[in-house]
């Protein structure tokens, strides 16, 4: 097994790569080219960037219809989602400004386990700033991912045992650098979350709805469990747990 | 990804019986007619003629009554007789997931053209226990808590940044370079 890190979007991306040395230069190339896609991603949606095309698009500089079809394309998969949680994840900023922050992390991460699979790796996991995909199984067992407790520092609250379907897994908090996070004001909800664990099958599922929820209390975890195959954790803002069986039975035991 | 289909929310309406049967059953041509507009007279082979050539296979119940009697008393021009190209019988639609339960879509087709549409609902034991699995209720700490500590791989919390990264868990396990 090999690990390697390395810092894109303002956060850090880990790799682990089963049956493989860390000398092994395969392995490098790999790592080489998933950077090369976070870049990719994070210089076309980077908020941060003056001179991104989404940087562009905000500021006037560049009109939606003219910006690249990745562009649109990606705004409309935004849009998607924001149908599907009933306008609790949504791309469009208070202030007006299209923020696709929401969709692009968990997009560049599925992007990079592409890659790898191109690269003839199938046992890896990805970790996008504590958002995990894993692929095949490490060296003995499943590739099992621990949840932070959001109220003790460094300590895991529970674990996950990643079997067939249930490879990605998506965390949002109220500690979280989430700008992409808008609560909607127009909306009564119970902001009743202070941290929202999601596995699903995919990691852009898993990260929306794991938003969505956090925006939507209540409403949008019960939406969210009746729309998508999903196995939910969520800590509610006294300490207590609220998750389904789904849930329960990935606990790694 | 199921496809739960957020429009199925009105429950027992022709538009659920359309859906699931164009999802189900592909394309026959001839617009749903109600059970009304059998009634009325649409046994003619004629007049399915008609109705295949201006419906197509969007379902347009409302105006199927009104057009197929109409129909049938015009003269059809010179309408060949229909070969039925689906044999008689009952056809199983989709089975889809609606917030009342499970319901499957059936068309009973004679003579070329479906005669009537029924909703059965469902009751299947493995679609129970998969809405049971989803539905969300409160833990206690022991039930999430995870015996294999030791064998975690990665750590799923909120979006850290470089800095925040520096503490966390996550570092020292990439530190430790994770071996299983």
């Amino acid at each position: 097994m090999s690990t390697h890190t390395f810092t894109t979007m303002g956060t850090v991306v880990s790799i682990r790569l089963a049956h493989t040395s860390d000398t092994d230069p395969r392995a490098h190339e790999v790592v080489n080219a998933i950077e090369d896609a976070f870049e990719n991603y994070n210089g076309q949606f980077s908020l941060y960037l003056d001179h991104s095309e989404i940087s562009l698009i905000a500021s006037g500089e560049l009109t939606l219809a003219a910006a690249s079809a990745e562009m649109r394309d990606a705004y409309a998969r935004a849009l998607e989602w924001r149908t599907r949680t009933h306008g609790d994840f949504t791309p469009h900023r208070p202030d007006g400004v299209l923020d696709l922050n929401g969709t692009i992390k968990a997009e560049a991460i599925a992007a990079a386990a592409d890659v790898a699979r191109a690269h003839g790796f199938v046992d890896f996991s990805l970790n996008c700033g504590g958002d995990v995909l894993v692929s095949g199984s490490p060296e003995s067992g499943k590739w099992i991912t621990g949840i932070v407790d959001p109220g003790v520092n460094n300590t895991m609250l529970s674990a996950v045992a990643h079997t067939d379907g249930w490879c990605a897994v998506a965390t949002s908090s109220t500690t979280e650098r989430g700008e992409h996070i808008w609560s909607r004001p127009e909306t009564a909800h119970e902001a009743i979350f202070r941290q929202v664990t999601v596995v699903a099958s995919d990691i852009v599922t898993a990260d929306v709805w794991a938003t969505a929820i956090m925006a939507g209390g209540q409403r949008a975890l019960d939406l969210a469990v009746a729309t998508d195959t999903l196995a939910v954790l969520a800590v509610t803002r006294d300490g207590g747990l609220v998750g389904n069986e789904n849930f329960r039975a990935l606990v790694a035991r | 990804m199921r496809a739960r289909s957020a429009f199925f929310a009105g429950a027992g309406s022709v538009a659920i019986l359309a859906v699931g049967w164009q999802a189900g059953l592909g394309a026959l041509s001839s617009a749903i007619p109600t059970s009304q507009a059998v009634a009325s007279g649409t046994s003619g082979t004629g007049t399915s003629n008609a109705n295949s050539a201006t419906s197509g296979s969007t379902a347009k119940p409302s105006s199927a009554p009104s057009s197929a009697p109409s129909a049938s008393a015009k003269p059809a021009p010179a309408p060949a007789p229909v070969t039925p190209t689906v044999a008689d019988g009952t056809y199983d639609g989709a089975i889809v997931n609606t917030r009342y339960g499970t319901v499957q879509v059936q068309a009973v087709i004679a003579g070329g053209q479906i005669v009537d549409v029924i909703a059965v609902k469902l009751t299947d034991a493995d679609r129970k226990s998969e809405a049971i699995s989803a539905q969300v209720a409160p833990m206690v700490h022991d039930e999430v808590l995870a015996a294999q500590s030791a064998h975690v791989a990665n750590i799923s919390g909120g979006t850290y940044t470089t800095q925040g990264y520096l503490q966390s868990l996550q570092a020292a396990l990439d530190a430790a370079g994770f071996t299983g």
